[in-house]
Formats: C-alpha cells, sequence, structure tokens
C-alpha cells in the first residue's frame, strides 16, 4: 500500500469535495496518474478523467509533487511514501502590470 | 487589527519598511505617546543602506493628511461625472461592506467577467489575485505598462530576470537612456542614488541620452538629446559602427554564450536537424552540424553558407546585414544626434568594455565588462517597444556583458530569483510573463484588456479605451458593469481619459478602496477606507538591484480614524460573497505555497492579517523566522553572492537571435486567421531589431509638429503623491515642475514666454498649461512633469498648476505594440498660444 497526502486547490477542490486528504493506494509504486483515478469526483467520474485527456494532463491544470509541477507527460511518476500531490486548475488571469 | 507589541509609551524607533513607492525602503519610525513623529532610513537594511528619499520622508504626512478618508462613506447623489459631488455620507463597516457585496455579488453570479479590477498596490502583489477569486480576468488600468509593457517581457526573454541594472559597483562607463536608475527613478531610489554617487565618485563615467535635462542628465558627464522614441535609432547606430566599421565585439561571448552562430535560413527559422537541433558551421569540417556536435572554437560566428543548396546565415550575420544600412548618418537623421556623437559613444563603449578581461572574485575567474547601457521607460515605452528593448539588450550583447562583473544584470523578480529553466537547443527558457503564465489564444477573448492575444506580453490596460466603448467590434461577448479600485486611479492613469470617463459612465456600481479621493474614487459608490503603510502589514521583497530577502512593514501606531487593513476588506467582501474558499487557494498559488504543501492555507478558514504573513514568512525563511521574527529584527535582507548575480544559469545559452518571437507571431497569425480577424497587427513579432518608423513619428506628416513628453522624479511616485502638501511645496519650488517645458529656442520662434497659456493638441486630445521656458530641452520636445498631472486633487495649489498628460496619448493598437501590448508614452503636438 502506498499513502499519498491530497491537497485539491480551487477547481479541483470542489471537484472533489475536499480540501486536503490522505489516501491509501492499492498497490505498490503506484503512479500518480494511480492516485488520479482513486479519486471519485462529484460528476460520478474520477479526477483522473476531469484531468487527463489522452494521457496527457490537461493544459488547464496543474500537477505539484514534492515542489515540483509536472509535466503534461509526467503522470506516470511513482510516488514515494507520505508525498504530498496538489492538483490545481491553473491561474492565468491573475493581474500584471 | 492590533498594534506592533513593540511600540512604546516613549519615544522609540520602530522598524518598518517605507510604503511610498512600490519598492520598500527599510525605515525606522520615530514614535512617541502613540504618534509617529519621523521617519528615517534604517541603516542595518543593505537594500537603502540608511538612505530615504523625499517620498519616504513625507510618508507621516499621508498618515495624517488632513483630507484623508477616515470612515466608510456611501454616495448619495445618484449623478456621476468629472466635477460632480458624490454627496458622501459616512456609513458603518457592516452597511459597507453589506452594500458591496450585494451588488458586486449579483455581477459575480451572473457573469464574473462584468467587473473590472484596477489594482494599483505594487507592493502587495499578493492581493492582485482577489479578482482571479471572484472570476474577472479584467485588468483596468495601464500604470505599470507604461513602464514595463515590453520592459519585462524581454528582460524575462534574455536571462530569465524581471528587470536590470549595470553593475554599481564594477561598471566604469555607465550609458544612460531614458531612465533615472542612480539618480532620481526606477529600482530602489534611495540606495542605488547612494551606489551611483560612489561609483561616481571611484571614477566612472556616466553619458546619459535623454530629450530632457533630466537629473541623471545634469549630474551626467554628458548629456546628449535627442527625439523621444528614436534613442533605438542612436542604438542602432552604434551597433554599426561596432560591427561594421570598428569590428570590435566579443566573439567568444556571442559564439559560446548566445545562440548568435546558430544558422538562420532564408524563412528567418533556424536550420535544424532531422531531430530537430538548432545547426550550426563548423568551421573545421566546412559543414552543418547540430549545435551541440560542434566544438566551442569551431563554431561559425559570422558567414553565410549553402547547406542542400540553400543560403543560410549565422544569426550574428543576418543582424549583420540588418544593420549595414544603420548607419551614423541615416541613425542622426531619424534622433538628431550627430553622426560623429554616434560613432565617439560607440568606440568609448567598446574601449571600456575591456573586451578579453577577466576579473576574480571569492575564489572564481569571470569575464569583467565594465561598460554597460541601461535603460528604462522613457527609451522604451513606446509602439515599437519590443524592438527598442532588444536592442538595447544587444549592444550590451555585443561587449559581452550580460550577467558579468561590471556589466548589465538582470535583476529577479523576487528572493526565488532568476527563472532558470532549460530551454530547447542549449539555451535557457525564455520567461516573457514572470507575473502570471501566458494565456492561450482565445475568440472570443475572455479579457477586456485582450490579454489572450499577446502571449509574450504584458497587461495591456490601455487597449480597455478601445474594447469597453465597443466590445462587439473585439469578439467580447459581454459588457462590464461594475469596477473595484482598489488604490488604483485609471481615470488618472489610462490615455484618452474622455473615454474612460465614458467607461466610468457605463458602470452600475463602483467600490473604491483608498486613502484618499482621486479622479476615480469620485465615480465611485461606496468608499472604504484602508490604512496607510504605517498602519498596515507586508513582508516586503520587490525587484532588488543588489540585494535580496524581505522586509516587514509593520504599524507603527494605532490605526487613524476607522479605517482597515486592504487584505481585510478583501477578505471580508470574499466572505461575504461565498468565495473565501478561492480567495485562499488563490493566495496558495500566489504565495508558491502550492511547492510547500506544510504551509497552504486552509481552504475552509479566515486569516488574520497577522496569520496570514506570519504564515508567508515561515514559508519562506523556516518556522524560526515567523512575523516575530521580522517584529523583533525588521528585515532579512542581505547582499546577494557572486553566485546569484553572475551568470546564475550556468552555461545555458541567452538568445542573440529570438526565432521565438517570430514563432510565435506565426502562430498567432494562424489563430487570427482562422476566427477571421486577418487585420489584427502582427508585424512587431520578429527575431531581430531594426529601425521602422513608429506611429508617432508618422504623425509630423498630419501637421503634429513637435513631441510631447511625460517625466517622473524622485520626488513623486506615480503622482499619486502630488496629494501631499509637504511632497507637492518641494516640487512647486522647482522650476521643472512649473509649467509645460520648452526650449528657448522654441519660445523665440513661437513668440512664448515663461507663463503664457499654451495649449498642446494631438491626435488624441488637447491639454492647456503654463510655457516654462529653459534650456534643457530638446528644441523639438515639450515636457510635463508628472506632477502636473493631477486635476482632481484635495492641494489647489496643485490643481491650478494642473493639466492631464494622459488626453495626449491614445490606447488604440496604432499606439500599442503589436507583440507586448506596450503602450506609446510620447506624443506628436501642435501648439498654440491661448490667448486670454
Amino acid at each position: 500500500m502506498t499513502s499519498a497526502k491530497i491537497a485539491a486547490l480551487g477547481t479541483t477542490r470542489k471537484m472533489l469535495g475536499f480540501s486536503r486528504r490522505t489516501v491509501e493506494v492499492e498497490f505498490d509504486n503506484a503512479t500518480v496518474a494511480d492516485v488520479l483515478r482513486q479519486l471519485p469526483t462529484l460528476d460520478g467520474r474520477t479526477l483522473y478523467d476531469n484531468l487527463v485527456c489522452d494521457g496527457r494532463l490537461r493544459g488547464d491544470f496543474a500537477v505539484v509533487v514534492d515542489g515540483l509541477s509536472l509535466k503534461a507527460d509526467q503522470l506516470n511518476r511513482r510516488l514515494q511514501g507520505g508525498e504530498e500531490v496538489v492538483t490545481m486548475a491553473i491561474l492565468r488571469h491573475l493581474h500584471g502590470g | 487589527m492590533g498594534v506592533a507589541q513593540s511600540v512604546p509609551v516613549e519615544s522609540n524607533w520602530i522598524p518598518s519598511t517605507c510604503g511610498m513607492c512600490l519598492h520598500g525602503c527599510g525605515i525606522l519610525v520615530q514614535v512617541r505617546d502613540g504618534v509617529a513623529l519621523k521617519i528615517e532610513g534604517d541603516p542595518s537594511n543593505p537594500d537603502n543602506l540608511g538612505k530615504l528619499c523625499p517620498k519616504g520622508n513625507a510618508g507621516l504626512s499621508r498618515l495624517y493628511d488632513p483630507t484623508r478618508v477616515l470612515k466608510p462613506m456611501k454616495r448619495t447623489n445618484p449623478q456621476k461625472g468629472p466635477g460632480i459631488d458624490p454627496k458622501w455620507v459616512e456609513i458603518s463597516w457592516d452597511e459597507a461592506y453589506g452594500i458591496v457585496a450585494q451588488e458586486l455579488g449579483k455581477v459575480r453570479a451572473d457573469d464574473p467577467r462584468k467587473l473590472l479590477c484596477a489594482i494599483g498596490d505594487f507592493q502587495r502583489i499578493l492581493l492582485w489575485g482577489w479578482p482571479a477569486a471572484f472570476g474577472s480576468p479584467n485588468f483596468f488600468t495601464s500604470l505599470g505598462n507604461y513602464c514595463g509593457g515590453s520592459y519585462h517581457p524581454v528582460n524575462g526573454s534574455v536571462d530569465g530576470s524581471f528587470a536590470a541594472i549595470n553593475d554599481y559597483d564594477l561598471c566604469n562607463y555607465w550609458i544612460q537612456i531614458g531612465s533615472g536608475d542612480g539618480f532620481s527613478s526606477h529600482l530602489h531610489l534611495a540606495g542605488s542614488a547612494k551606489r551611483m554617487a560612489d561609483a561616481r565618485m571611484r571614477g566612472m563615467r556616466v553619458v546619459s541620452l535623454d530629450p530632457r535635462c533630466s537629473i541623471a542628465s545634469a549630474k551626467a558627464d554628458e548629456w546628449i538629446p535627442a527625439l523621444p522614441g528614436t534613442d533605438r535609432a542612436f542604438v542602432l547606430g552604434m551597433a554599426h559602427v561596432l560591427i561594421h566599421e570598428l569590428k570590435r565585439y566579443d566573439r567568444e561571448f556571442l559564439r559560446d554564450r548566445t545562440n548568435a552562430p546558430y544558422l538562420v535560413k532564408n524563412d528567418g527559422h533556424h536550420l535544424r536537424s532531422a531531430d530537430g537541433k538548432a545547426m550550426a558551421w563548423d568551421l573545421k569540417l566546412g559543414a552543418a552540424r547540430p549545435w551541440d556536435e560542434v566544438a566551442a572554437g569551431n563554431m561559425a560566428l559570422e558567414g553565410t553558407f549553402t547547406v542542400d543548396n540553400a543560403s543560410v546565415r549565422t544569426g550574428f550575420q543576418v543582424w549583420t546585414d540588418l544593420l549595414a544600412d544603420h548607419t551614423p548618418e541615416r541613425m542622426s537623421q531619424v534622433s538628431t544626434v550627430p553622426a560623429g556623437t554616434i560613432r565617439r559613444i560607440a568606440k568609448e563603449f567598446v574601449d571600456a568594455a575591456q573586451i578579453g578581461a577577466t576579473i576574480e572574485i571569492q575564489g572564481k575567474t569571470y569575464p569583467f565588462r565594465p561598460a554597460a547601457l541601461n535603460y528604462y521607460r522613457g527609451s522604451q515605452s513606446h509602439s515599437n517597444g519590443l524592438f527598442d528593448n532588444l536592442t538595447f539588450k544587444m549592444i550590451n550583447m555585443l561587449v559581452g556583458n550580460i550577467d558579468v562583473p561590471g556589466g548589465h544584470l538582470g535583476v529577479p523578480l523576487d528572493h526565488r530569483g532568476f527563472f532558470v529553466h532549460p530551454g530547447e537547443d542549449g539555451m535557457l527558457k525564455p520567461e516573457p510573463h514572470q507575473l502570471h503564465p501566458a494565456p492561450p489564444f482565445k475568440y472570443p477573448p475572455d479579457s477586456t484588456h485582450l490579454m489572450e492575444w499577446f502571449p509574450i506580453g504584458f497587461d495591456a490596460g490601455q487597449l480597455n479605451t478601445e474594447t469597453l466603448l465597443d466590445p462587439k467590434k473585439f469578439g467580447l461577448n459581454y459588457e462590464p458593469e461594475a469596477v473595484l479600485l482598489y488604490h488604483s486611479n485609471p481615470l488618472w492613469n489610462l490615455p484618452e481619459t474622455d473615454k474612460v470617463e465614458k467607461i466610468m459612465a457605463k458602470m452600475k456600481f463602483v467600490v473604491a478602496i483608498d486613502i484618499q479621493h482621486t479622479e476615480s474614487t469620485q465615480w465611485a459608490d461606496v468608499f472604504l477606507p484602508a490604512h496607510t503603510f504605517l498602519e498596515s502589514y507586508l513582508l516586503n521583497c520587490l525587484e532588488p538591484p543588489a540585494v535580496t530577502g524581505h522586509s516587514l512593514r509593520q504599524p507603527v501606531v494605532e490605526p487613524v480614524g476607522d479605517t482597515r487593513d486592504a487584505y481585510d476588506i478583501l477578505t471580508e467582501l470574499a466572505e461575504r460573497m461565498g468565495f473565501r474558499d478561492d480567495w485562499n487557494d488563490v493566495l496558495n498559488m500566489v504565495c508558491g505555497y502550492t511547492a510547500q504543501p506544510k504551509y497552504l492555507l486552509d481552504s475552509e478558514k479566515r486569516y488574520s492579517v497577522e496569520e496570514f504573513w506570519d504564515q508567508y514568512a515561515r514559508s519562506v525563511y523556516g518556522d524560526e523566522k515567523g512575523l516575530d521574527w521580522f517584529k523583533e529584527h525588521g528585515h532579512a535582507v542581505r547582499y546577494r553572492t557572486p553566485e546569484e548575480t553572475y551568470m546564475p544559469y550556468g552555461d545555458l545559452r541567452i538568445p542573440f537571435y529570438f526565432e521565438f518571437i517570430l514563432r510565435t507571431g506565426e502562430d498567432m497569425r494562424r489563430n487570427f486567421t482562422e476566427v477571421g480577424l486577418k487585420d489584427w497587427p502582427l508585424d512587431n513579432y520578429q527575431p531581430l531589431p531594426f529601425w521602422k518608423n513608429s506611429q508617432v513619428i508618422e504623425d509630423e506628416k498630419a501637421g503634429y509638429e513637435y513631441f510631447a513628453i511625460t517625466f517622473k522624479e524622485g520626488l513623486h511616485t506615480f503622482a499619486d503623491t502630488m496629494v501631499m502638501p509637504w511632497l507637492s511645496e518641494v516640487s512647486e519650488k522647482d522650476s521643472v515642475h512649473g509649467g509645460v517645458l520648452i526650449n528657448s529656442l522654441t519660445a523665440r520662434k513661437l513668440g512664448l514666454k515663461t507663463g503664457d497659456r499654451i495649449r498642446l493638441t494631438s491626435p488624441a486630445g488637447s491639454i492647456e498649461g503654463f510655457a516654462q521656458v529653459i534650456e534643457g530641452i530638446h528644441p523639438q520636445v515639450f515636457g510635463v512633469s508628472n506632477t502636473l498631472t493631477r486635476y482632481v486633487v484635495t492641494n489647489d495649489r496643485a490643481k491650478e498648476r494642473g493639466t492631464h498628460f494622459n488626453r495626449l496619448l491614445t490606447g488604440s493598437m496604432r499606439y500599442t505594440d503589436s507583440a507586448t501590448g506596450g503602450l506609446e508614452s510620447t506624443a506628436r503636438v501642435r501648439v498654440e498660444w491661448v490667448r486670454a
């Protein structure tokens, strides 16, 4: 079993219905994608279904693991026990100036 | 909100951070019996070295200004317009919050994009995320764009920095173009002035190019007047001299540290290998090879070659060829600077650069290039600002001085340092957007300032003056109906004031969070009075020229009146409108807590001001340095190390040939074509800069003979400070702020004398003012100090002298850089004597 902490911000928090949770993944050497597949969302699907398209992270979302933002094709990154996965929609419309 | 625990009963000096401009010098505030008596620079803070500019010294007059708004206010006059009395009445905070939450809540429920937000508190960048939490993408101001619209994207594209400054400690020959660095403005004035003075004392020479004999020009060894917006011509002429006439440039730097040797095809793109690598010419093999397969010493910097029967050139050769006709004589015709002066300065510059020299610093050997060109607003806030910025960077590259001792140094956005990410072809990844990720192209656009249409630019707030009055023309499928002002004054800082007034007249509800009334708050329905910097918290870190770290702003006295911290106000509004959880999440993102989940704000919890800044302090400095540590010590500011300052990106090359800009332009052309907007201007997406006339230059053909410029000095911040009597009085004593500056030769020609009322008329509008005849301005230029630009102020004497320069400017795309969104800050004008 691998445990992973999940922090969901903004849109992804609303998808999941919670902001922080520790989840147990059912097999060792779980990947980030495995964790996302185990997170049911309020629309009856999973977070993976909402955030991933053709195996790649959608461009309007970000997944941060151990302080590093994963690239779209890095969802197969294996998790170490206790690592925190932060999911969020990318904020592009921040003020500039 | 409480007062810092260290506030004593007897006189004491409390460490804090100045808030009179965006930079934040360390200060000590003398407090006795709960009254702030004096502000001085904090000598323990290596940023400002104990120095403080006039604005900081005058901070008390903002805290205790009798015209300050001290209670929430509600408008009772439904009529709105310039000069119309809002008939304010005091109300409770609860009533004020209730009105605002109800009105903005309706907007949010309907379509949150219908809220325009104007936030001008530059020190609290974190709070700029509030509109995103609300759901609005709109940026309703062009305040920063006057200076940084093209500047920041180019700094980020060249070396992952946000700004730049020459090396005060080691530079020997400093060319200053359209900037007050070290003299009157830009990065941390007080400390920079000390550093500049020290450099002059050890013999550094300063040459200043400016249409006006600015403070920098007056103190320089040499002032060279040029026409506004033609600084690039002067520098392109210098580049021509270095490359074509003197044939002196830093070949090793260009070959080994930039992509200048990469081969370019006739279509402007790099020649690439089958696996996509940029190719270079191997002089030893006499063939094109992938860049990483050519030994550095064998890579051709110059030359035209044939590959597969097609002609290719190195990127350096492309610019060399482009500059062939940019002779000093031709550039002189543009700028009015004599060709001989261009040649002399070019030679002095390359002589002083000591190409080939090295220096050892703390046991490490670096290239040593003690000559550099520094620039800022006046030289590049133009409709070809991208070309301006690229040119100024590339003249520095020619002498190999980028990010090396003595040279032109990148200044990172904050304590996290340069954005260093490997890009393609062994290069540093360009980071034109640093305040937020670039939004993808979208049609219809989401934002009224069209940020989806400027992938390498910043936020072109001036475009609001076009889009909001004709939304359908730009494809906008909604019309804004409310405005939130947070220490921002779009009526003052947007161009074409008449249009901004029409926009405000369309708004159903306006709320202002501010300290005093402004041109914009007179349109507000509710005024929420905020704390000054002497009553509020902030952990400040912004654009350090030589140092890094945070300095604490903390309350030094009890708040005056019934005022509140802007963080508290925004949080309460979010709470009442039901999106405080989203607000916390936005703060989690902009504070960088996503990379440090330990510090993530709980979306369910409301954090006090103290709790918020305590969390932020601990996230940066560890749990042992929370808010209490900063209250005691004041700051954690230190000098940047040589490793942080000099070439922090290691062996990664920086761009000399900007292919990614060309590619971005091609992508945008495809995007616009697909949605049927074939005429959208894209002509500035070029890989190299050259001279082409801007619209301002062309306006001469329509009979606009003269140029008009505005300028700022160390006394004032964005003219926001003109309402402060101490500073206003000082300005009055300086004739440069006494009226519209006009050269004596021009005055004689037009029959004008000091005190005559004159009217300047541009293609956008007219202003009137009193002529001030001086010698220190280019004969074809009229100058308007920013201290004259306020027209609704509580200071009657300032009002009498006032005019409003921005009425001469326009926010249209014809006067906007098509690649960066940078706006044109110069106007062409006709001049008339207004006879009584």
